[in-house]
């Protein structure tokens, strides 16, 4: 083999891991705000500005604790989930019960919301990029193949493939709890058939008020995670948010392997769009491919989303 | 003229004479502003308030009038003939609306919006990335035809009465109420045997065109834009539809006051209130969602309709 | 028909009022100086680090008597980065509070919305930190700029290029925004100037998290040289993910911002080492005051300045001087004092001269640092230098 091809091949090899293991973290910052639409319809504006509090919370435990990120993932969960449930109960329910000629209010709320919040921490902690050095930040794991006489230099950096692994578990452990607990069952009814859930003796609100906690849990989660390999400052939610939605309409409204393959999806269309098409053009491909699929597979990759 | 008309008249009157009273740049600056988002929310308003098409991504078509001006004058037209760009910036805006709604209208609901938002901000990539065409990231510069802001003024003013008009006009004929019943619920409408299609597309159309006069006008008007200005997201298309909604969808001088509360509230927390206006500014929004749901003008109207209904069931018993 | 709205009227009174509350701002034997500034959105930690500079500057003026017993004031207000809002800023300074003179604002797209209206209004404009060419390029007569623009960043990297050698490759990376095309569009423009080949130019869209696919692109093509422009944080990323693709060209150059930012050390940590940047201003320059102005502003502050710190700090001064030495405080009298000025500041010389296309432009020598041992270096040119370039770099498997 020539190192020319050699050299291709390696390019594409890196290209596929970087785009696999990058779509992970995404399908986590998609199967949030995937749960949330299913079930309240509500276009989360704000879901950005959650993981935006979810890297903080995480940044300050280790800069004033020494907490490992991936340790503080036990305690950014359940914080985020209050504060989900807080918005959903205080906010966004009382707006949704008001008969109003659009239901756009509650969009236009999460607007209002991730403001304050975005804001809020700009005026708490400053503008300042914040970073969370843990000594594995740029750990690398090398894989050298050898192929036709040439060898293949492949690298995993090791802060993505545990995001990629927690990412599986916090997944996989969703997609259990909605099928087999009790609480899951409810909410896969609430977002089928809200009144239907309700005449059979269902909570929705209170439903709702989980499932958002669990969007906000879920969305925390991803920036405990981005901390080690990003950075950290107020206004960095909103790209994230636009993922969210890509994410969300690829695997389909509630559909949660759905929105694991749409995350698989987003991240090998940026990265193979960005070397093979062009960089500049990387964040329209994700956008693109989801017009498509909308046209033509709305119920999502899978053809089982809500329609 | 009956008088509740004449009364009605009135802030009109008062809004056209303002040049006269102040020639100060900076007020007439913040009142201008304020026209051009009366346009741009009740041109979104005609799309979603009437015919229930949320639109995430009216910047394209803000984008794309302001860009068809600053195209025309980068490429050798005159600042002054630019003007044109306000009917070619329409128009061009409406051309490229028809295919967005080719795309994004057999989808409904969140599909419909968000699709809308995806096209969007292809728009934008492309005016970053073609460099040729639109100067790319560094923008479009011209110097502005005018030296008084009150020509800009009038202008504004003559495009925010217009667009009034047209849209008032649309209201009352036949296709204004076709837009009322797709609103209300699409299947029913088009058993019909209305075209929804069709008409969905009318209204597309008549909002996109007006939205890319505004950009053309903004380009005409600030002298300087690039992709991330006019083609952004949380700054055109999610304030246009906070416009609409904090005034109050859906009635007819809800964009208007939505318009002016944006522009003017929001300067006034800037100046008055410093570091952490847009603090104030999110807990407003938050506040006027949860207080006046139906926006500040749908959310009153409500209540006068109740208090009425109320004083006259209190009649009759 | 809906009764005419109060809304507007209620508007309306709030504006007077705001009017005449500001107003009564500027009254007293103080001079005012209107600053447009991001003190809100993605720049805020520039807008942040200026405000600091301008506010240390005036204070020290202020404590020698101020200029001619006249305390300054600053007026700094946020333009969220948004050019509408600068020039919104901008008009109510100079109609409503009759500033006769603009400092401030810190992009390339919002110092360029700002001088076109100090232009119009005829009120002299002294542009800080927004680097793009054109803003000097328009033969307007009322924009001075202090800082270099950005044809001149890579000045010095093609000085040190003359000492090691020059490299016969060069990929160019840059972020999608004024700044980051205009910069390397300059650097590319030498490259086929002066025979070295470009094989790699293409834009990003910033705040991402995975260059990695691009930069594999870019090892699989071997350049001698990796260019990068970034305004933020990518910098960071793309070093440390250069370092995890264990690419080794013989360096890695950026084009200020982005890679003089003290954060970068810390977010990018061994991977910044040895990594290469042009700059404006370091605390090693040889000019009056820098050093001070640098052990000045951290132990105020707890936080290092970089090159936009001093730009501002140092145009405080310039206005100083300026107002010093006009006749009066107008416009016009205050136009030919800031056209005459020809001092020495802490970040370096200042005097408006035209050359090329360039007009009332500040013309200085740009500098190199590199990052050794987790600190930045100046390493040319050599009467600044505190350290000497380690160039090539090490590879990356072979370090430490």
């Amino acid at each position: 083999m020539s190192p020319q091809v050699a050299g291709q091949l390696e390019l594409l090899g890196q290209v596929l891991i970087s785009g696999v293991l990058l779509g992970g973290l995404y399908a986590l910052i998609g199967l949030g705000m995937s749960l949330i639409m299913g079930v309240m319809k509500i276009i989360n504006l704000a879901h950005g500005e959650l993981m935006m509090v979810a890297m903080y919370i995480t940044f300050w435990a280790f800069t004033l604790a020494k907490i490992d990120p991936y340790a503080s993932l036990l305690i950014v969960f359940p914080l985020m989930f209050l504060l989900g449930v807080g918005v959903q109960k205080f906010l966004l329910s009382p707006v949704m019960e008001a008969d109003t000629v659009l239901p756009q209010g509650q969009v236009l709320l999460t607007v209002g919301l991730g403001l304050v919040l975005s804001n809020l921490a700009l005026l708490l902690f400053t503008a300042n990029y914040r970073s969370v050095p843990v000594s594995y930040a740029s750990k690398t794991i090398y894989w050298d193949l050898k192929l036709g006489g040439q060898t293949i230099s492949l690298s995993f950096s090791y802060p993505f493939l545990i995001a990629f692994c927690i990412a599986g578990v916090l997944g996989a452990s969703l997609f259990i709890f909605l099928a087999k607990t009790d609480t899951g069952r409810m909410i896969r009814a609430t977002a089928q058939d809200k009144r239907a859930a309700a005449l059979m003796g269902i909570n929705t609100k209170r439903i709702t008020y989980i499932t958002f906690g669990i969007g906000a849990a879920l969305v925390g989660a991803a920036g405990a995670l981005l901390d080690p390999v990003y950075y950290l400052y107020p206004q960095i939610g909103g790209q994230f948010t636009s993922k969210a939605f890509v994410i969300t309409i690829l695997g389909g409204l509630g559909d949660i392997p759905g929105a694991v393959l749409g995350g698989l999806v987003l991240g090998l269309a940026e990265s193979l769009g960005s070397v093979y098409i062009s960089l500049g053009y990387k964040d329209a491909f994700g956008f693109i491919i989801f017009v498509l699929v909308l046209i033509f597979m709305p119920r999502g990759l899978l053809g089982r989303g809500r329609a | 003229m009956s008088r509740k008309n004449l009364i009605g008249l009135l802030p009109i009157a008062a809004v056209l004479l303002i040049p006269l009273l102040t020639q100060n740049p900076y007020l007439l600056h913040m009142f201008i502003l304020s026209l051009m988002w009366i346009v741009l929310g009740q041109s979104w308003n005609l799309l979603g308030g009437y015919t229930g098409q949320i639109s995430y991504g009216h910047a394209a078509f803000f984008g794309v009038g302001a860009y068809t001006a600053g195209i025309m004058v980068k490429s050798g037209l005159s600042a002054s003939t630019a003007w044109w760009g306000l009917l070619l910036g329409g128009l061009m805006a409406a051309l490229v609306a028809a295919v967005i709604g080719w795309i994004c209208f057999r989808l409904r609901g969140s599909y419909f919006s968000l699709s809308v938002l995806a096209l969007s901000e292809v728009l934008r990539i492309v005016a970053v990335n073609w460099n040729r065409l639109t100067n790319g990231a560094e923008g479009i510069l011209l110097i502005p035809a005018f030296n008084t802001k009150t020509y800009y003024y009038y202008i504004a003013f003559g495009l925010a009465a217009v667009n009034l008009g047209v849209i008032r006009w649309v209201m009352h004929t036949k296709p204004g109420y076709y837009f009322l019943a797709i609103r209300e619920d699409q299947d029913c409408a088009e058993s019909l045997g209305i075209d929804t299609t069709k008409f969905k597309l009318l209204s597309l159309l008549i909002s996109a065109f007006f939205t890319g006069a505004a950009g053309a006008f903004y380009m005409n008007y600030m002298g300087f834009i690039d992709p991330g200005i006019v083609f952004s997201l949380p700054d055109i298309s999610i304030m246009v539809i906070l416009v609409t909604m904090l005034g109050g969808a859906a009635t007819k001088w809800g964009p208007a006051v939505g318009a002016v509360i944006f522009i003017l509230v929001s300067e006034i927390f800037r100046v008055w209130v410093g570091s952490g206006h847009l603090l104030f500014f999110g807990v407003l929004i938050i506040a006027i969602i949860i207080y006046f749901p139906n926006g500040i003008v749908g959310t009153l109207a409500d209540r006068r309709a109740r208090r009425r209904r109320a004083r006259g069931a209190e009649a009759v018993a | 028909m809906t009764k005419p709205r109060p809304m507007q009227l209620v508007t309306l009174a709030l504006l007077v009022g705001g009017m005449s509350a500001s107003l009564l701002l500027a009254q007293g034997k103080t001079f005012k100086v209107g600053v447009p500034l991001p003190l809100t959105g993605a720049e805020a930690k520039f807008g942040e680090m200026e405000k600091q500079a301008y506010e240390m500057a005036v204070n020290e003026i202020n404590a020698k008597g101020g200029v001619k017993g006249t305390n300054l004031v600053l007026d700094i207000q946020d333009s969220g980065g948004k050019p509408e809002t600068a020039t919104a800023i901008v008009e109510k300074f100079i109609t409503i509070d009759k500033d006769p003179i603009v400092v401030g604002e810190y992009s390339s797209q919002c110092s360029y919305a700002v001088a076109g209206v100090a232009e119009k209004y005829k009120v002299p404009y002294l542009v800080v930190t927004g680097a793009a060419d054109k803003i000097t390029q328009q033969g307007w007569k009322y924009v001075y700029r202090l800082n270099p623009p950005s044809t001149l960043y890579n000045q010095g990297l093609y000085g040190l290029w003359g000492t090691v050698g020059k490299p016969k490759s060069i990929a160019l990376l840059y972020e999608n925004t004024d700044f980051g095309t205009s910069t390397s569009r300059a650097m590319k423009e030498y490259c086929e100037a002066n025979g070295i080949k470009v094989v790699l130019d293409e834009g990003y869209q910033a705040g991402g998290v995975d260059f990695k696919p691009i930069l594999q692109k870019v090892k699989s093509l071997r350049p001698d040289v990796i260019y990068m422009v970034s305004y933020l944080m990518d910098a960071s990323l793309l070093m440390r993910q250069s370092k995890e693709l264990d690419i080794n060209p013989q360096a890695f150059i950026g084009g200020a911002a982005g890679f003089t930012l003290p954060e970068f050390l810390q977010n990018a940590a061994d991977a910044s080492e040895d990594a290469l940047s042009g700059t404006l201003w370091t605390p090693q320059v040889k000019y009056p005051g820098a050093k001070a102005f640098f052990d000045n502003f951290k132990a105020k502050y707890s936080k290092d300045p970089d090159y936009h710190g001093a730009e501002a700090y140092a145009a405080a001064y310039v206005l100083a001087d300026t107002l010093k030495r006009a006749k009066t405080w107008t416009p016009e009298d205050l136009r030919a004092a800031l056209a005459a000025t020809n001092m020495m500041t802490a970040f370096g010389p200042v005097k408006f001269i035209s050359w090329g296309k360039f007009t009332n432009q500040n013309r200085m020598e740009t500098l190199v640092l590199q990052v050794q041992n987790k600190k930045f270096e100046t390493v040319y040119p050599p009467d600044a230098a505190s350290a000497k370039a380690i160039y090539p770099v090490p590879h990356w498997r072979d370090r430490k």
